[in-house]
């Protein structure tokens, strides 16, 4: 039955190995000038004080280099729609295409179970097409490595990244293994259920798309805990002022994009608040008001601010949560892979 | 003797409709049945659940002992090939014979490349480019050589030519000869039926009407003709099956086992495709009237 | 070895045409005692019928006393059947062939003659009968 399974993924496996090669090709092809463009930008063994500018001169001259600036898209579109072709074009068929030619018939007619037959290739089909996803996923890490060491220490603009950063989450990590997973059983349960293999298909995209699209904007944040803490209004936040339509009355925001002490966090909200992190009207007090037209969004402004007792209040995800939101996510979707195919085994045997 | 095939109050229902209602049989091991009736009859849904491809909504049925499908070994008894003998068309002969090997402990490869040899079948070939008769040898092959001891096969004829269909049966009637297998196939063609099946079961409305081997069918069922009668006048364990009166005469066919005595009557044998017919034309179980009856030669 | 033909519309059962064509090859003396029938095997995948109607013809000539089943080795032909030998079987093919051709050269047509063969079959068996 493994063999048979094999047999019929031949093609499928023939474009996986092709598509392979010629990323890998191309990544080895860009990948050591890389490497030789980090080694050249002094940022080894650097100075903390200096770490900062030459990594981000170093990732604006990546920018700037074209296939670079093209590569890395083109990998993080490959990597993410690896689960998408895979769960149309290996899963969806898988049943739905057996039901709709009649072949079905001839398989399940055979010496070996419904079953066994359902189970071998959901395990051969579907650890493929997530070993597939993860190896693309592998070889991009690899080559994106400098990028990564410069962007944590301290570089941004170009090509830098939070890992956090729902692309970067997406397709890093082991996270393609869950999304592959899911993809698959999703196609396969999307043909048992439709039994014609391209309205099959479409679900498929439909209701993957969706669910990646969910997850960053709304599930994601609620996997794990996240901290609070508060900060001061400083230099490196944001601090902005709107006029209102009265008179002598202004508003403002305070934001933040990064924590002392806690770099490459993912900032999940920040806002005025007051010591306590509770929220603060975002009305600018009468008392700092002056302050306000005088040197509008600025210094002054902030120490008036600052006096008064308001801080921003940070929602965020430390650094080192970023493993266990990987194997949280990852999780999910493996269970949720788990769920699907057990539903199709249940209803196999009124497939016919 | 084991049956090949035993069903006892068998009923299968799709949402609200009946395809199949308190069918009960027992054939025996050996023979060629051919199952016969009208479309919608039920044909498939018997064939279908006598081959574990579905399970019944009511009763029981085994094969050859067995509940169908129960098993790998079960499953290893019984071939089955599907109307319109499907196939992977992307798949080339060569690769239909491998799914064999790979998934049938008993398959016999050699019987496999001498068949496909012996009806020059390209083993390379795509199955999607064959013509329907070598399509519907090619799963005849694949059923065969798994070696099993029961074979159920729906309509595997119907959209041969001549020639095809000839060459279907002899390889069939070849492996029954020379495997012993039991065999179950639905026809339409009554011609064929009479040539290969040595028991007979007629399906009409989803209810079995007449099940029997062919050779006690023919010897319990006579027409009957001579002058005009009041069917109600003939002896009592003849059941009328169809009858048709002119003012001078009347026409019978009826079912007994016991001989006809009455000299009045002129009794000539029953061919089997007279006998389908007059079951199919029946509606309910009483005898059928002349404008219900179809032209008969 | 004897080929055997069906003829689906003349109304006679199968296995007994089997029988019957058995019959004749012993009588022509296209089989011989001590010769192989074709097994159910080879007829069935000539003629696509049921073997079963084989093997019940083969146990029919077997009761006739005309061929013995040996099992493992076949059905082999025991004896003649009692009646006429090959010669006067040849004799009287002979004299009938004349006779048809004769006809023919009279100018009857098939009809004509098979008909005249009717007539003076059923008479003779009629009065003969036995």
């Amino acid at each position: 039955m493994i063999r048979l399974s094999m047999l019929q993924l031949r093609v499928q496996a023939i474009t996986a190995a092709v598509a392979l090669i010629a990323f890998a090709a191309l990544l080895a092809a860009t990948g050591p000038h890389l490497v030789s463009l980090y080694a050249a930008s002094g940022l080894r063994g650097c100075q903390p004080a200096s770490c900062g500018q030459r990594a981000s001169s170093f990732l604006q001259q990546v920018d700037s280099t074209s296939p670079y600036a093209a590569v890395y898209p083109l990998s993080i579109v490959l990597i993410a729609l690896t689960p998408v072709i895979t769960g149309l074009f290996w899963a969806a068929p898988l049943l739905a295409r057996e039901l709709e030619t009649g072949t079905f018939a001839l398989a399940w007619s055979q010496s070996v179970t419904r079953t066994r037959w359902l189970a071998v290739k959901l395990i051969v089909g579907g650890l493929a097409a997530m070993a597939v996803t993860e190896a693309l996923s592998l070889l991009f890490a690899w080559w994106a490595a400098p990028l990564g060491r410069a962007a944590g220490l301290g570089g941004s603009g170009g090509l830098a990244m939070n890992p956090f950063n729902p692309l970067a989450f997406a397709t890093h990590g082991i996270t393609p293994l869950g999304y592959a997973a899911f993809a698959f059983t999703l196609g396969v349960t999307a043909g048992a259920l439709i039994r014609r293999t391209v309205p099959a298909m479409a679900v498929t995209l439909a209701i993957f798309a969706a669910l990646q699209i969910a997850m960053p904007l709304w599930i994601r944040p609620n996997l794990l805990p996240a901290s609070h803490t508060t900060v001061a209004v400083s230099n490196e936040t944001t601090l902005n002022l709107f006029r209102t339509d009265s008179p002598h009355t202004f508003a403002f925001t305070l934001a933040t994009e990064s924590l002392p002490g806690q770099p490459g966090a993912w900032i999940r909200s920040s806002g005025a608040a007051d010591a306590a992190g509770h929220p603060v009207g975002t009305v600018v007090p009468s008392a700092c008001t002056s302050a306000a037209i005088s040197s509008g969004p600025g210094a002054g402004l902030a120490n008036c601010l600052t006096s008064r007792g308001i801080r921003i209040a940070v929602t965020y995800q430390p650094a080192s949560r970023y493993w266990p939101l990987q194997w949280t996510e990852t999780g999910f979707y493996l269970v949720l892979s788990l769920a699907l195919a057990g539903y199709c085994f249940r209803r196999l045997s009124r497939l016919s | 003797m084991n049956a090949a095939i035993q069903a006892s109050g068998l009923g299968k229902q799709y949402r609200r409709a009946w395809a199949l209602r308190d069918c009960t049989l027992a054939i025996p091991e050996g023979h060629v049945a051919g199952l016969v009736g009208p479309n919608g009859a039920g044909k498939t849904t018997l064939l279908r659940l006598a081959a574990g491809m579905l399970t019944p909504t009511r009763g029981t049925i085994t094969i050859l002992g067995q509940r169908p499908a129960a098993g790998p070994a079960q499953l290893a008894r019984v071939g089955f090939v599907a109307q319109d003998t499907p196939v992977y068309s992307r798949m080339t002969v060569a690769d239909h014979l491998r799914l064999g090997d790979w998934l049938n402990p008993g398959w016999d490869g050699h019987l496999a490349r001498r068949r496909i040899s012996q009806l020059a079948l390209n083993p390379k070939q795509r199955a999607g480019s064959l013509s329907g008769g070598q399509r519907a040898q090619l799963a005849l092959t694949l059923a065969l050589a798994k070696r099993p001891g029961m074979l159920i096969l729906d309509e595997p004829v119907a959209s041969l030519d001549p020639l095809a269909r000839r060459e279907f049966l002899q390889v069939l009637m070849e492996a029954v000869a020379g495997q012993g297998l039991s065999v179950l196939l639905s026809s339409h063609l009554v011609a064929d039926l009479e040539r290969v099946c040595d028991y007979l079961v007629v399906l009409v409305a989803s209810r079995i009407r007449i099940a029997g081997e062919v050779s006690d069918l023919l010897a319990s069922h006579h027409r009957l003709s001579g002058p005009r009668r009041d069917p109600g006048t003939l002896a009592a364990d003849q059941e009328i099956l169809t009858e048709s009166h002119t003012d001078k005469q009347s026409n019978l066919l009826v079912r007994t086992d016991e001989p006809i005595l009455d000299p009045t009557w002129a009794v000539k044998p029953v061919s089997l495709e007279d006998l389908v017919l007059a079951y199919m034309s029946r509606v309910g179980d009483g005898p059928v009237s002349p404008q219900q009856l179809k032209v008969v030669p | 070895m004897v080929e055997f033909q069906l003829d689906e519309t003349s109304g006679v059962a199968t296995y007994l045409q089997l029988v019957q064509q058995v019959h004749q090859a012993l009588r022509m003396g296209m089989l011989e005692p001590g010769d192989r029938l074709p097994t159910a095997q080879q007829v069935v995948a000539q003629l696509a019928i049921n073997p079963n109607t084989v093997h019940k013809a083969y146990r029919e000539l077997e009761r006739e006393g005309l061929v013995r089943a040996r099992p493992g080795l076949g059905t082999f032909v025991t004896r003649a059947p009692t009646g006429p030998d090959p010669a006067t079987q040849a004799r009287f093919l002979a004299a009938m062939t004349d006779w048809l051709r004769s006809a023919r050269a009279a100018g009857l047509g098939p009809d004509d003659i098979e008909a005249i063969y009717r007539t003076a079959f059923r008479t003779c068996f009629a009065e003969g009968a036995a």
